[in-house]
């Protein structure tokens, strides 16, 4: 039973990580991408690292450090690369409507 | 059946690599397909020498000494791949550190720029 | 045209290649004789039960001094390519010089919770290399990842490249001086019988694998920190 639920985590997390792979392939531009591959991968992770955690409940404790280090580091790794990206002027998607981050760039030297 | 299917995965890494070494125009791109050859070599040699049924030669208490020759697998190529691992490392940051180079000479990272050493 | 016929033609005998390696490949039943001897040897000669890490730093030790230099070189190439790059903040767009950038408060956050981290998970893999998996060239790699968070958090601050290579000469010298030592009280260079081999599976075990892990896992992260401060903008 504990190896049911297991299993059907670690499916959905690997259905997660084909969903990262697919946006990466998929989305028009570089921040997009960035997105996708981020959310979902990190998702994914943590989906089969919990259901790890079903299958030897003993590791338990270990493998919930493992989901708290995956979630501290790659929403910030990201975040860090996304702002690069947005200070070299990387080109947006013609769809794009918002650049929040350009207007406040402009408000603060407006200020300043 | 596990090592053939991890020697099928490194050797596909190494393919990829060569399709995209040969294919790409931007320098950066050609510094990734050098080090997805270097990862698909990785991980070859680690599936060569594994052992059917084996586990990892490390002894505790899921593997006594005295089984530790039946069942553990095979150590060498493994001890092979952790150095590899780093130096794969640094040739990278040689290559990047050339790549910044070129770009500050020719503000271009299209590699079909740089044809002085052609004949 | 003919370009792009000959990279296909190419790849696809490689892929021809690589196909008859993987369909004709037969797994391994034993271990062969030498890994076999390894397995044997290493509990009881050395002490240490991760074997990897005892072919590693006493059987083929000499190799390991080998990489080592390798490193160094690498190291010392990338300090030339991009020696006289120091200093310089230009907009990597339009050549105008501009105020050195802080990084985001997010980043810096981040930083100030991982860097502690990652400097005892470091610790941990360095010390641990011969107890389970682990070794001074992983744990190296891992100090230098903690660098990279520096960086990334403090794009202003300053490495001392005095202290890290003053570290990594010294770390060197004192691996050669093991050694060395292992010469003139053991059986050879680089053994690890100078130190007591004590209990089998505690700590202070397997003579002087883990000093040397530590002096490795030193000159490793000392090296490649050295490697990514160069990069730096």
């Amino acid at each position: 039973m504990a190896e049911l639920i297991g299993s059907i985590l670690v499916l959905a997390g690997a259905v997660f990580h084909l969903s990262a792979g697919l946006g990466m392939l998929r989305m028009p531009d570089a921040y997009t991408r960035m997105q996708a591959g981020t959310k979902a991968s990190t998702l994914g992770n943590t989906l089969v690292v919990g259901g790890i955690a079903f299958f030897h409940p003993d590791w338990t404790l270990k493998l919930l450090l493992v989901i708290y280090f995956v979630l501290m580091t790659n929403p910030i790794s990201s975040h860090a690369l996304a702002r690069a990206a947005h200070r070299i002027q990387v080109p947006m998607t013609p769809q794009t409507t918002v650049d929040a981050l350009r207007d406040a760039r402009e408000q603060s030297r407006g200020d300043a | 059946m596990i090592s053939t299917v991890v020697l099928a995965t490194g050797l596909t890494l190494i393919l990829i690599g060569i399709w995209g070494m040969l294919t790409h125009r931007n320098i950066l791109r050609i510094v990734i397909a050098f080090s997805l050859i270097g990862t698909g070599t990785h991980i070859l040699m680690v599936a060569i020498g594994y052992v059917a049924n084996g586990t990892a030669p490390i002894i505790d208490h899921g593997l006594s000494t005295a089984e530790a020759p039946m069942r553990a697998v095979d150590p060498i190529p493994s001890a092979l791949v952790v150095t590899a691992i780093v130096i794969g490392l640094a040739v990278t940051a040689i290559m990047l550190a050339f790549a910044i180079r070129l770009y500050e000479a020719k503000k271009t990272l299209a590699i079909d720029a740089f044809t002085e050493s052609k004949w | 045209m003919i370009r792009r016929a000959g990279i296909v033609l190419a790849v696809a005998l490689f892929g021809l290649v690589f196909a008859r390696l993987t369909v004709h490949h037969v797994e391994r039943q034993s271990l062969p004789p030498l890994g076999k001897r390894y397995v044997e040897l290493v509990p009881q000669a050395l002490g240490a039960p991760n074997v990897i890490t005892g072919i590693l730093l006493t059987y083929r030790a000499f190799d390991t001094l080998g990489e080592v230099a390798v490193l160094f070189m690498v190291a010392a190439g990338v300090g030339l390519v991009l020696g006289r790059r120091e200093g310089r903040n230009e907009n990597p767009l339009t050549d105008a010089p501009q105020p050195p950038r802080q990084a985001s408060e997010i980043v810096r956050t981040g930083a100030q919770i991982l860097v502690p981290l990652i400097a005892i998970f470091a610790a941990y893999i360095i010390t641990n290399g011969h107890l389970s998996a682990g070794g001074g060239f992983q744990g190296g790699a891992v100090v230098a990842s903690s660098a990279i968070l520096l960086l990334l958090a403090d794009p202003r601050r300053r490495f001392d490249q005095q202290f890290l290579s003053s570290t990594e000469s010294a770390a060197g010298v004192l691996f050669v001086l093991v050694g060395v030592a292992g010469l003139i009280f053991a059986s050879g260079f680089l053994d690890n019988r100078v130190l007591p081999l004590g209990q089998f599976g505690t700590f202070f075990s397997a003579g002087a694998i883990p000093l040397l892990s530590v002096l490795l896992g030193a000159k490793v992260g000392c090296e490649l920190s050295v490697i990514i401060d160069r990069f730096r903008a």
